[in-house]
Parts: C-alpha cells; structure tokens; sequence
C-alpha cells in the first residue's frame, strides 16, 4: 500500500475522532450557555477537577475505575450547581460580571491543583480497555472508539432528555424564551442552576473519555476552554447541531493541518476560525443570538 | 559647604547607595553563609530535582564546616526561587523579574541551577553580567549561550554551563545513529521535536548530520509546548515507512508519544530524549510502552554508571536523604551538574580565597575535578567539555528500556552494560 492510500483514510479517521474529541468537549459549554446565557468560563477547570479527582480517586483510595468515575461525574455535576447558587445567582443577566466570576473561579481551579504539585508527568489516566483495530488498514485503540461511541451516545442522550424529560422540557422552556417560561410555572433559577450541573457534568465525561490520549497537565485546563469557546463561536453558542458542524470543520482542519503542514499551527486554527467566523458572522453558522443585530 | 561641595557629596552619597549592593556581596565577614541563588522552574521535574540535589550538595558540605576562604570556614545557604518558565504562555520577562527579586533579596554571591528554557537563559545573561554573579547554567542547553561568551567575554564571563548543550546531545545522538543504521539496516528516520531552542536546534543539528550519512529523513516536525496529541506525526510515520524516530522533547505532555505509538502500532525505533521516559519509574506510570525505547540520559548520575563511582554515590545518597519515591523519579537532565554545581563553586571559592566575582570567575575557568558526571573542566566558552571517556571529560549516556523493566545503558562503549535491541514490536 502505498504512502497516499493509507493518508486518506488515516485523515478521514483520526479527523473523526478529533472532531468528535472537540464536540465532546464544546457541548457542556453549548447546553449551559444555550439554557441560562451564562457562558461558563469555570469549563476548563472544572474539566482538569474531574481528570484529577478520578486520578485521585484511583490513586489514593483504589476506588475501582468505574465507582471513580461514577463519583467524579456526580461530584462534578453538584459543584457546577453550587457554583450557580453560590457565584452566579447575584451576577446573573450582567454578562461581564457572569465572565470575570466564572472566569476567576476556573483559574482558581487549575492553579490550585498546580500550587499542589500537579504538574508533573506521572497523572495519566487509565484506558477504559486496551488493544487496538484495523480500519481500513489505519490502527485505531479503543479507546478513541469509546469516544466516538461516548460522544454519540451523549447526543442521543441530550436529544431524548430535553424532548421526553420534565427536567429537559424545562430547559428547552427557559431557552425558548425565559419570561413566558417562569409564567407557565418553570422556576428560572432552578433550572440555570440545573443546566450549570449538567454541563459541568459533561465536562466532567468528557474528561474522563478524552484525558486518557494523554496526561493531565494544568494548561489542558485553559487549552479546553478556549477549544470549547472556539467550537461554540464558528457553531452557535446556543446550537447543538452548530456544534457539531463546527466540530466536523474544525476537528479536520487541524488534522489536515497537523498532517500536511506542520504540527505547530494546529493550535492556530481555533484562532484564525475565531476571528474568521466573529468578522463574518458573529452569531457562528447556526446560532440566533445575534441574528437581529446582525440583520440591521 | 559650598555648592560643589554639596555636589561631590551628593555623588559620594549616590555612589555607595548604587554600589553598595554589589560590594556587599564580595565580602564576607566572620560567620556569614556564602549565599546561592538557585532561580529555576520548581515545577519541572528537572528544576525540582536538580534543587534538590543543590540542597544535598549544600548539607553535605556544611556537614564538613563549610567552606574555607582565606582564614575562616563559611557554610553555604541555598534559596531558590520559582521562575514558571517551563509552563506554556509564561513570558520570559517573568521568570527574569523572579530572577532579580531573588538576587535583591537573597543578596546571592553566586547562582546555581538557573534557568530553564534557552530563551530565559539567554536573557538573564545580561543580568548576571549587571549584577555581576558567577553562575553555574544546569539546565538550558542553547549553542547561542556560548557564542554570547565568546563574542563579549568582558561582559558575559560571568555565566558557566556544566550540563549537556545541544551540539554535545547531537554529537551522542549522531554516535547512536550511526549504530542503529549499521546494526539494524535502517536509513529511514522521522525527526519529532518540541517547539524549543534547544530541541529545535539539536534536532536540526541531527537531521543535517543524518542527511549527510546517507538516512533519508522523512519529515521534521516540530509541537507547541503543552501539546498532547502527536498522531498527526505517527500517522505519517507508519505511511512513509520511517524506521526510526528521533525525538527530543522535555515538556511533560511527552511521554505520551510513546503510548500513542504504540497504541497504534507504529513499527519503529524511538531513539532520542523524552524527559518523562527517563526516570526510573517510567516503567510502571507509563504501563510498560516504553520497553524498546532508547533514550539519552543527559548526563550521568540519575542513570549510576558503575566507571563512575560518584555517580553510584549520589544515586543512593540521593535516595537516602529524599526517600526511594524521590529517587526512582530522578530526571533524565540536570540533577548531577546541579549538585556538582555546588562543589565547583566551593571548590573555585577556596582557590580564590575571597567570593570576589572576578577572582571566582577566575578560579572557575581553572576548574579540573571529578564529579557525579565525570572529569569538569570548563572550555574557553565557559561550557563543560562532554566526551565518551569519564576519566577525559563529562559523561552523557544512552540507555535502552528492556524488561522487567530496567535502563540498560548501551553507550558510549567504555561504560555500556548492554547493546540496542529491536523491540518486540519490530521483530
């Protein structure tokens, strides 16, 4: 076989994974910003809590692997709620200040865990299982399958929560339109509340899932909140399936970039699709927030 | 007093407050400690291990009364400082003003260890020359550290370097090489390096003598620090066929690239340094992936080499006085200068007799003793000479991961304990 023939499909398949490596990470930023408005700056550091407290949790009381995970999602999910009642409920509905609190809490955070000596390469987290496939004559281990996989089934999962759930039709109410909402009987505050531990137990999901590839180092921390801001901006903030598009856009992008070009700019084309998409259309491909504005 | 005369005392005045810190400091009376600055990244395994081997240095000499100059013993006092220089986004401004806070508060009569990354180090020349400090570089590995030397001597005397530079780490990696491609046949290799200046310039070094040597080099790629993923680089690898992969990275996200190679079964030799592959138990946190790698050991003393007593020694003393956890963690870079750092600037100070930054200067450019990492001497561009023969010259060696999970050391030849193998996996 010859040099071209495996490069395609290495691109078609490890491009995939990237995307949905990417999607997975932007879409807790996506649900909570979409249902309260708050975009959630803490994302990236509660992303690194998860990787490690289930390293933590392994490590230091040989909890079985999937107890670790189990607790660290629940736990996860419970400090994004309180981060709502405790930081977010008095600055919400100002913006700026909604950023600078969440903001300041996720670099708390991180550098926490760098302040206790966190930093070095022994915090990797264990593969869900080892081995690898062939597809298409490119290997691929399973664990970039289980995110393929995790990925896939968290969609699914949003899809059939916020359509058949009390709690998901709650959330498609406060993100339709808050006012007529709270007058049907939706308690706001609740739910915002809901969506910030919802997402932040995404975080945490993806995390556990994603962190395996490589180790858990402090500015992964910052690295995924600006991937997941990225996503969010050439896709919507608000949008699932934007998300996913610019997932799918960005993820081979810089698989094609790292390939053909050179590794180094793979960072640079979150960049340069930020202010490509913000120049061109700043409510990204598929989101609303700003349509009216830029209409006029 | 007259109006000049009130302006010569203002001068008087102006004068010793501008030089007092800098005579203060070249002398010392009864009972003060000789004091080391030691401005490194602390979170880097390097910069943490290498001040704790400072520390070792310091008690163990202090445990012997000191150190003598002139007439009276003086005992050293060591006080580090976190420059965060390793860390992604860290601007070298920062580390430098961390490097000044401690040379204004610690009052430092030398600096050992220093700085990190190439960049920071190349700048903090200008402030050892302001402040006029011996330093003892152990870790930044620059050429362009020496050039600065070598252009401006009056000005850039000050700074010394005992750890490996780039051309040193070029020159052993060309030497297993050009074993790999005699032993085994290969003459294909793909050159991954971090987005460094020393990584970058000792990759470069090494691909120019590889094209030189009849290897074809299938590509050269550079990673942002902080990168994680590297399967871009390893699928290009497995679709051009390149048998060997020359790596040289210290960031901690490295030691990743051997478990994504070999999760996707990439059928090629690593040869080159990866920091987290270097310590003893890179075995067990890397789950066993890096049995076939075959990775540089900067210098001596992490890896004991038995021609080399001192080394031996401060690898067990080194387990003896931080714990076995310590030791099983020592770097692949900068621990044995970093301690024999200490003994050269003792050394160098007895000679001058004074901590005088000139005379120490001096006595240092004289240096010719036995170290953890071999014989020291200094060359006329203030960098440590590096060889194959301990006895000549400082030691780096090479070792390859075999099981149950040991460092087998396989160059240079008068200190080998074994030969390169091909890994199961390329068998």
């Amino acid at each position: 076989m010859d040099c071209r023939k495996i490069m395609l499909p290495s691109i078609i398949i490890y491009g995939l994974i990237n995307s949905v490596i990417l999607a997975l990470i932007a879409m807790g930023f996506s649900l909570t910003f979409g249902i309260s408005g708050v975009a959630n700056f803490a994302y990236g550091g509660f992303y690194l809590f998860s990787g490690f407290l289930v390293w933590m949790l392994l490590n230091y009381l040989k909890f079985p692997l999937i107890l670790a995970i189990m607790v660290t999602i629940g736990v996860t999910g419970l400090l994004g709620f309180v981060t709502y009642w405790v930081i977010l409920l008095r600055v919400r509905g100002i913006a700026l200040s909604e950023v600078i609190a969440t903001f300041a809490l996720g670099v708390g955070i991180l550098e926490l865990f760098r302040w206790m000596g966190f930093v070095t390469y022994e915090f990797t987290l264990p593969y869900l299982k080892k081995g690898m496939i062939l597809i298409a004559g490119v290997p691929v281990d399973y664990q970039r399958l289980f995110i393929i996989g995790i990925g896939l089934g968290l969609v699914l999962f949003l899809y059939f929560f916020t359509h058949y759930t009390r709690i998901g039709l709650s959330f498609r109410g406060i993100a339709q339109n808050e006012r007529t909402a709270i007058s049907l009987g939706i308690k706001s505050d609740r739910t915002a509340a809901l969506s910030l531990a919802f997402g932040s137990a995404m975080a945490a999901v993806a995390a556990i899932v994603i962190l395996p590839l490589g180790i858990i180092s402090i500015n992964t921390g910052y690295e995924v909140l600006l991937i997941a801001v990225a996503v969010g901006i050439v896709g919507g903030l608000e949008s699932v399936p934007g998300i996913l598009v610019a997932s799918l856009i960005l993820g081979y992008a810089q698989v094609i970039t790292g390939t053909y070009f050179k590794p180094e700019w793979m960072m640079v084309v979150y960049l340069a699709a930020i202010v490509l998409v913000l120049g061109i259309r700043p409510s990204g491909l598929f989101g609303k927030f700003k349509e009216l504005e830029e209409r006029v | 007093m007259g109006k000049k005369g009130l302006l010569a005392l203002g001068f008087l005045v102006l004068a010793v407050i501008i030089g007092f810190p800098y005579a203060a400091v070249a002398q010392l009376k009864p009972g003060d400690p000789i004091v080391i600055g030691v401005p490194t990244a602390l979170g880097s395994i390097e910069g943490r291990d290498g001040w704790m081997a400072i520390q070792m240095a310091v008690e163990e000499i202090n445990a012997k009364g000191g150190v003598q100059v002139g007439a009276t013993k003086h005992l050293l006092r060591a006080y580090s400082i976190d420059t965060r220089e390793h860390e992604p986004g860290i601007p070298v401004q920062d580390a430098l003003t961390a490097t000044e806070k401690l040379i204004l508060e610690k009052k430092p009569h030398a600096i050992a260890l220093g700085n990190f990354r190439s960049e920071v180090l190349l700048a903090s020349m200008d402030l050892m020359s302001k402040y006029k400090l011996p330093y003892i570089c152990s870790i930044a590995m620059t050429p362009l550290f020496q050039k600065k030397i070598a252009d401006e001597y009056d000005k850039y005397k000050y700074c010394f370097r005992n750890c490996l530079n780039s051309p040193y780490l070029a020159m052993y990696m060309t030497e297993v090489m050009k074993f790999i491609g005699k032993q085994f046949g290969f003459k294909k290799a793909y050159i991954i390096v971090q987005d460094t200046l020393w990584a970058q310039a000792t990759g470069k070094g090494l691909d120019k003598w590889l094209k030189e040597n009849g290897w074809e080099v299938a590509s050269f790629d550079a990673y942002a620090l902080g990168s994680s993923d590297f399967s871009p680089s390893l699928i290009k690898v497995r679709a051009q066929k390149a048998q060997g992969i020359v790596t040289f990275f210290d960031m901690p996200q490295s030691g990743i690239l051997l478990k994504q190679a070999r999760a996707m079964k990439i059928p090629a030799l690593l040869a080159g340094f990866i920091s987290p592959v270097a310590p003893e138990n890179a075995w067990d946190v890397f789950e066993k992936e890096v049995e076939g790698m075959v990775n540089m050991q900067f210098e001596i003393g992490p890896v004991p080499v038995k021609a080399v007593p001192k080394s031996v020694a401060f690898n067990e003393n080194f387990g003896k006085r931080w714990g076995k956890e310590a030791r099983v963690k020592l770097s692949g870079h900068g621990p044995g200068p970093s301690y024999d750092s200490i003994y050269i600037f003792a050394n160098a100070i007895e000679r001058a007799k004074t901590v005088e930054p000139d005379a120490v200067v001096k006595a240092l450019e004289q240096t010719d003793m036995q170290g953890v990492v071999g014989r020291i001497r200094f060359g006329k561009d203030h960098q440590v000479v590096y060889g194959v023969d301990p006895k000549e010259a400082a030691l780096g060696c090479c070792f390859q991961w075999k099981k149950p999970g040991t460092r087998v050391v396989v160059f240079p030849e008068v200190v080998a304990e074994g030969k390169i193998e091909l890994p199961p996996y390329m068998k």
